[in-house]
């Protein structure tokens, strides 16, 4: 259960104090397909940084399955993000020289486990992304599309409870959009991941159990046309 | 372990020209580095002979190269009468420059099994029998071999001396490997200036080194009258003196040495910096995936130190080869200084220039490695 309970951050722009989010409450429960809609700017990834925690709230509480984020150092806060949250960016952040399987395994170096164990979690998660026969691939031999999937393998290989997704398809042309949409929904419904996801795209946004819109900093129902 | 080294690995290679360029330059600043260094060593070998201590140079009195100093061969015997003198070994230097000089040529003609036994003069290759026996035979010292690429049977003429190589040997003072040794009588003839029975110096061995000072005042008070007064000093005096000229010029290339290692600083950092812009979303993922502070500023330190490391082996390493296939010697007036790239200095310098780097990138590497990950993505 994700709680925010009177939310608000703000950021120094210059001299600006910009503040996307503002006395946000909000309940995400476990397993569910939470889709946030909002324009660019409209501080869908400042929330999305707040649940995977990227970024602390400046006001309020954000509670993750009873975890207090908000009270715990970086070092810690680094520890429990890597335990339990996925994230998934637009533009996929793999590091360019390491191959597809590395890329994937990235995470697992902050966890004991033998190599065998690790190449089984990696081979299972590039099986589950389609993405086996390109594992020595190096992100630039990828499509944008594969290369998406790879990240989403990256996000999913320490098994966390929560994926978040920030535009997953925001830089991908509509073929392979809608593959990854598929693929996630699939990942929702036969993995059971939370999965929060943020878009400005409504046809994207149907995929979810829930959509939201955020607007000046507050949040409202969204109504899909 | 083994995905970290193939990362920084990677990394390093991610742009491969300006690794190459940024590894080219640390070489030649090390390559410089040690160049200077090596030149120290040897100076400071040349100085610390174990024999200087208890060892006088007479010389003329107010003459200051060895072309300008003569003094009576005769001198010998009233010297080793002194009391408190082991021995007296009459020395005539020729010389092709008095001043500093790469290709220092020096002939010591002198009582050649006087010469061997208080240099320790070993023959490493040749025949001592033939260059006792043969007038114009001469034993070359093993570094002046090697700069000239000489060998045993060879002919060398400088001037008006001609010699037949009869040996190669090597000594216990690094200097006087780089003379060819002639006999006294020989060289007295065959020099430029045809002066029968006068040498340029002494060298005064003491049964004592505290007599050191004693002994010069009485050597110096028993010719101050004579046609040709003396100066004697201590050898290491001598040599310092003799040497004044070359450790100034030291002391300019210590500060060059110096810029070299700020050469190295400026151009790690430089790139280190380039790099962690470049990489600052990436930095910001890997905080995403959960890395803290210390393993990415363990990523940059080691990065850091594998560029400056193989830049600094491939300088210190040609320097070292360089200096074994060409060995360099620096003359000055008649003393060959031996440029010395030793172990120990070579391993100090890689030591220095991968430190020198790190103290460089130690403050991006660590306000990079400890940003949070939404700053780093730059994420609203």
């Amino acid at each position: 259960m994700i709680q925010f309970d009177h939310v608000t951050k703000s950021y120094h722009r210059g001299e600006h104090v910009v503040t996307p989010l503002e006395n946000v409450d909000l309940e995400v429960a476990r397993g569910e397909f939470f889709v946030l809609l909002g324009p660019s700017g409209s501080g869908k990834t400042t929330l999305l940084n707040l649940v995977a925690g990227i970024d602390v709230v400046d006001h309020g509480s954000l509670r993750v399955d009873g975890v207090e984020l908000q009270n715990l150092g970086e070092r810690e806060l680094g520890r429990w993000r890597a335990e339990n949250v996925g994230y998934v960016f637009q533009q996929y952040h793999l590091v360019p020289v390491l191959s597809a399987y590395e890329n994937v395994e990235l995470p697992l170096h902050l966890f004991k486990m033998s190599a065998r164990e690790r190449h089984e979690r990696i081979a299972l998660v590039l099986e589950a992304v389609g993405l086996s026969d390109r594992a020595e691939h190096f992100p630039r031999q990828l499509s944008g599309g594969q290369q998406q999937r790879v990240a989403i393998a990256r996000a999913l290989v320490a098994d966390p409870a929560i994926l978040v997704c920030d535009e997953p398809t925001g830089d991908l042309d509509a073929e392979s959009a809608d593959g990854i949409l598929a693929l996630l929904q699939r990942l929702h419904t036969e993995f059971g991941k939370t999965i929060l996801m943020v878009t400005h795209d409504e046809r994207a946004a149907r995929i979810g159990s829930r959509v939201l819109r955020l607007d000046k900093g507050s949040l409202h129902e969204a109504s899909l046309s | 372990m083994r995905f970290w080294i193939k990362l920084v690995r990677r990394q390093l290679g991610r742009h491969a020209v300006r690794t190459t360029l940024t590894m080219l330059g640390v070489a030649a600043a090390m390559l410089l580095f040690v160049g200077v260094e090596s030149l120290a060593t040897g100076l400071d070998m040349a100085l610390r002979s174990g024999e200087s201590a208890r060892t006088l140079i007479v010389y003329r009195k107010n003459r200051f190269c060895p072309q300008t100093s003569f003094l009576p061969e005769r001198y010998r015997s009233d010297i080793a009468r002194i009391e408190g003198v082991e021995s007296a070994l009459p020395v005539k230097v020729f010389l092709n420059n008095c001043r500093a000089s790469l290709d220092l040529i020096a002939f010591h003609g002198t009582d050649v099994d006087d010469y061997v036994r208080d240099k320790k003069v070993r023959v490493v290759d040749g025949d001592f029998e033939r260059f006792r026996r043969e007038e114009q035979a001469a034993l070359v010292g093993r570094d002046f071999a090697a700069r000239r690429g000489m060998k045993v049977g060879d002919r060398f003429r400088f001037g008006d001396v001609s010699v037949d190589v009869a040996g190669i040997f090597e000594a216990a003072e690094p200097a006087t490997e780089g003379v060819i040794l002639t006999h006294l009588e020989f060289l007295q003839r065959a020099g430029p200036v045809d002066r029968l029975g006068t040498v340029t110096q002494f060298e005064v061995r003491l049964a004592d080194a505290r007599d050191a000072e004693r002994v010069a005042d009485v050597i110096d008070a028993r010719f101050a009258t004579a046609e040709e007064p003396t100066d004697t000093r201590p050898k290491l005096e001598f040599l310092g003196t003799a040497t004044r000229d070359l450790r100034e010029l030291l002391r300019f290339g210590r500060a060059f040495g110096i810029v070299c290692v700020l050469v190295v600083l400026i151009l790690v950092a430089n790139t280190v910096l380039m790099s962690l812009r470049e990489r600052r979303r990436e930095f910001g993922v890997f905080r995403t995936l959960g890395y803290g502070t210390r393993e990415l500023f363990g990523l940059v330190l080691a990065e850091t130190a594998v560029l400056t490391a193989v830049g600094a082996v491939l300088g210190v390493g040609l320097a070292f080869v360089l200096l074994r296939v060409f060995p360099m010697s620096l003359g000055v007036e008649g003393i060959a200084v031996r440029f010395e790239a030793r172990p120990t200095l070579l391993l100090l310098a890689v030591a220095l220039a991968v430190l020198t780097s790190l103290c460089a990138t130690l403050p991006p590497a660590f306000f990079a490695a400890r940003r949070r990950a939404g700053e780093l993505l730059g994420a609203v």
